[in-house]
């Protein structure tokens, strides 16, 4: 009687252990995500950012209110344009850069940017690699928006991974924020043009 | 009774080896579905599948001048143009060429601009069979990606399993430091064609 108490409980043991384990883990992960995040950092301005495929250096903000680097505006509306120096680290051409930068806390009417080449104006070419070029992000605003005069933007990175977990192939994954950078926004009028 | 575990032993443990060398050398997905290259040098005709090309010249320039629009324009670039210009010839049947890489030394790519918007000389090259056709490419390319570089040309972007001519660009002239010979000042893309050298 007593014997095969013994063996039950052990059998209980040995059956439920992967079970207990699971649940030990399942707590510790629980715990630990519940943990408060760590804040994006603040980037410096002045040296260029590695932001995964991209590196970075934001040269100024400012708020048109005409047609700039050939991105037209519906009337009525405002834009905000990012220029920034923007170099590509990989080792092909690429132009996944339409989510390197984001506003804070403004409505935006299309979160998309358009994107232009400053040089001639060529909307969203590829960058090819090792060549620095500077490129405008140009969000479209409502006229009567506010926008503060000292802006932050988030900086969004991705990881490589030599070979993805579907077919084995290099790439780059998971978007994470990096940090956030903060700029001067000037208000530029519009002229004649 | 102990050298029959020893056995298992042993087997487990071969076969534990064995599978590690087979995980490890397992060729990656994207070697096994990559472009099949068909290998030449500058001014060979090169034999893909769809298409045969030839390279006749690269002639490299600060800055491109273009009609867009009506509007004449001039690129400029932080590197260097380079204006490759191909005979291609389809081989059975009418077809298109429309990818080209540049591809450095340490085997950076360089796709084809996409700056010059659409014009009639620029890919997808329509190409058919018997009939020699002038096809250019047009790479933004920084200087040091010269020597030692290849042209990879391919009928499509992503083209698994198909050929790929790959033309050997050793035949470049350039001085000692890498930089090409020759470099225009700038390269009218609608002039008539025979302009520059090399």
């Amino acid at each position: 009687m007593f014997r095969t108490a013994r063996s039950k409980v052990q059998t209980w043991i040995t059956a439920g252990a992967g079970t207990i384990a699971a649940l030990f883990v399942a707590g510790l992960m629980g715990a630990f995500g519940a943990l408060p995040a760590h804040a994006p950092p603040q980037l410096p301005l002045d040296t260029a950012i590695d932001a995964g495929r991209w590196r970075v250096q934001p040269v100024r903000a400012y708020v048109s209110h005409a047609k700039v680097y050939g991105v037209l505006m519906k009337p009525g509306q405002k834009a905000l344009v990012l220029e920034a120096d923007m170099t590509n680290r990989t080792a092909q051409s690429d132009k996944a850069y339409f989510d390197v930068f984001k506003p804070d806390g403004l409505a935006l009417p299309d979160p998309m940017p358009m994107i232009a080449l400053t040089r001639d104006e060529t909307l969203t070419p590829e960058l090819h690699p090792g060549m620095t070029e500077r490129m405008a992000y140009v969000w479209p605003l409502a006229g009567d928006a506010i926008v503060p005069a000292s802006l932050s933007f988030g900086v969004t990175a991705e990881i490589f991974k030599p070979r993805d977990n579907l077919y084995g192939m290099p790439g780059w994954f998971n978007p994470y924020r990096l940090g956030t950078i903060t700029l001067p926004v000037a208000d530029v009028p519009a002229t004649g043009s | 009774m102990r050298i029959r575990i020893l056995g298992n032993l042993v087997i487990l443990g071969a076969t534990v080896v064995l599978s590690y060398g087979m995980q490890v050398s397992k060729p990656h997905y994207a070697d096994l579905t990559a472009p099949i290259p068909a290998d030449g040098a500058m001014h060979d005709t090169i034999r893909a599948r769809s298409f045969d090309v030839r390279l006749d010249k690269v002639v490299f320039a600060r800055a491109l001048k273009t009609n867009q629009f009506g509007r004449q324009k001039l690129l400029t670039t932080s590197g260097l143009w380079a204006v490759v210009t191909t005979s291609l010839t389809a081989t059975a049947a009418s077809t298109t060429v429309a990818d080209g890489t540049w591809q450095g030394p340490t085997g950076l790519r360089y796709h084809q601009t996409e700056r010059l918007g659409y014009r009639q000389d620029m890919p997808p090259h329509g190409v058919d069979p018997g009939l020699e056709k002038r096809g250019l490419l047009v790479f933004e390319i920084p200087p040091d990606q010269i020597r030692g570089a290849s042209l990879l040309i391919a009928a499509r972007q992503f083209g698994p399993l198909d050929a790929q001519a790959r033309i050997s660009l050793d035949g470049l002239p350039t001085s000692a430091d890498g930089q090409p010979a020759d470099v225009l000042p700038e390269y009218d893309l609608d002039a008539p064609p025979p302009q520059g050298k090399s």
